[in-house]
């Protein structure tokens, strides 16, 4: 187990784990951020929305200004959206990808951020048609939280449906040693 | 009788001794002979007959080296061959990176470049185009590592790096795995450990000296049939390494039965003898 720590989120990751935890530049100096998953579902209330075209293509400098973090049990590209794009295309069938988005502060009094604390999956939460783009065998799901006065979107794909049920429980084992400090 | 029972006693006593002593004389030769890196691969070679010549390069048995090339300087007296330790920095904007090596799928080549080298800067800008994509197989990632912010400039590593590779500032990196320069390149296998390590005067020689590495180590970096990276018979026959060589020499117009194949190594080709313009080789 190697702990990553950065901007007060902390990971602990088990062998073999890739990790980025970043807080990417001003994305107004950089315009056309990825879109993220079912962006729709986010509320317009003066929260970022990322609903550039899907076709954008991924960038580095592109995204929220918030921080970021990146887990992986598969090499991590050096460039990638914030909900993946980029990466998820090069998972294969035991691979996880997770990402930890964080919003505005004032996102976690919202009603779409209402839960509470660090959430996690049952085999049940993942679909295919939760990814951002459907990559045939593979399945995502999302959950949007609050924890210690920040607001979150948790992303997870998985590199496939079929065989996801040890793949949550590795997701779950990784949330567990997840911690997240108050701004 | 009783007497000749314990003479009897006594002698086998004396000669257990002696057989437990001459074993350990031989642990110590042989365990001599290993840290000298001279394995039993290299004993056979030696005791066998013809075909077989010195490359004149440091090997162990599952593992290559990187061969030096004229002016860059020579890695330190400790190798990295083995090694297998995860990077763990930041990037040059102050995000932590961490790069999961031990148990990971694939190879990873870190190449430990710093700002201020002015060796470094054909790498750095070769990783900033498509000739990164040069690096042998399918599946390598290149991981440029600098030393930490402090000890470079994070702005000056910034302007330098390019998103095409991942950028980690990492001092414990060139500790963990006693770099002795820059520019400075690692392969490594992530259940193996580093199979290759050296220096070159640009990307161009470390691609070339990376391909010849990963084949004496026995690994198929390039291999697009599905197959195992490498095999057991690849690592005890050195089976990519035989093929390279025939490339090579078809390449070079030399088939199977090529008269090139049967002169002597230092025969004088017609019109250099002592009556032509060049001489001898």
């Amino acid at each position: 187990m190697t702990d990553v720590s950065s901007h007060g989120i902390t990971a602990r990751l088990p062998r073999g784990w890739d990790a980025r935890i970043a807080k990417r530049p001003d994305p107004a100096a950089e315009p056309g951020a990825p879109a993220g998953p079912s962006t729709q579902a986010v509320p317009d209330e003066g929260i970022s929305t990322r609903s550039a075209p899907a076709d954008e293509p991924p960038g580095l400098l592109a995204g929220t200004e918030h921080p970021v973090a990146h887990l992986a049990n598969f090499p991590l590209p050096p460039v990638r959206g914030d909900y993946g794009s980029g990466a998820v295309e090069l998972m294969r069938t035991a691979d996880i990808f997770v990402a930890l988005v964080e919003f505005e502060p004032e996102a976690a009094s919202t009603p779409l951020f209402s839960h509470r604390g660090i959430p996690r999956f049952g085999v049940n939460d993942f679909s295919p048609h939760t990814m951002q783009r459907t990559i045939a065998g593979m399945c995502g799901a999302q959950a949007f939280f609050n924890h210690n006065g920040r607001a979150f979107c948790l992303y997870v794909v998985l590199g496939s449906h079929a065989l996801r049920a040890p793949l949550v429980a590795q997701v779950n084992a990784l949330l567990a040693g997840l911690e997240i400090e108050p701004r | 009788m009783t007497a000749a029972i314990v003479a009897l006693g006594v002698v086998v006593g004396l000669l257990g001794v002696l057989v437990v002593g001459l074993l350990r004389s031989h642990a110590d030769v042989l365990r001599a002979l290993h840290d000298l890196g001279i394995g039993e691969d290299d004993l056979a070679a030696a005791g066998s007959a013809e075909g077989r010549r010195s490359i004149g390069r440091r090997t162990t048995r599952t593992t290559g080296e990187v061969r030096m090339v004229p002016g860059v300087a020579a890695p330190g007296d400790s190798s990295s061959l083995g090694r297998l330790v995860d990077v763990s920095g930041v990037d040059p904007h102050g995000g932590a990176v961490h790069v999961g090596i031990d148990g990971s799928r694939g190879m990873t080549l870190l190449a430990f470049l710093s700002a201020g080298c002015s060796t470094c800067r054909d790498f750095w800008r070769a990783f900033g185009t498509d000739e990164v994509e040069q690096v042998p197989g399918r599946d390598t990632r290149v991981v440029v590592v600098t030393r930490g912010p402090e000890e470079e400039s994070p702005s000056e590593v910034a302007a330098l790096a390019s998103d095409r590779v991942t950028t980690v500032m990492s001092s414990a990196a060139w500790d963990d795995y006693d770099v002795p320069v820059s520019p400075y390149f690692l392969l490594i296998d992530g259940s193996r450990g580093v199979v290759g390590e050296g220096a070159g005067g640009s990307w161009a020689q470390v691609v070339d000296l990376l391909r010849k590495a990963a084949a004496d180590a026995g690994l198929v970096l390039d291999d697009e049939g599905g197959r195992p990276r490498f095999t057991r018979r690849d690592l005890l026959v050195g089976r990519d390494r035989e093929l390279r060589a025939d490339r090579e020499l078809a390449a070079a117009g030399i088939e199977p039965g090529s008269p090139e194949l049967y002169a002597p190594l230092h025969a004088v080709p017609p019109g250099d003898g002592p009556d032509g313009e060049v001489g001898a080789r």
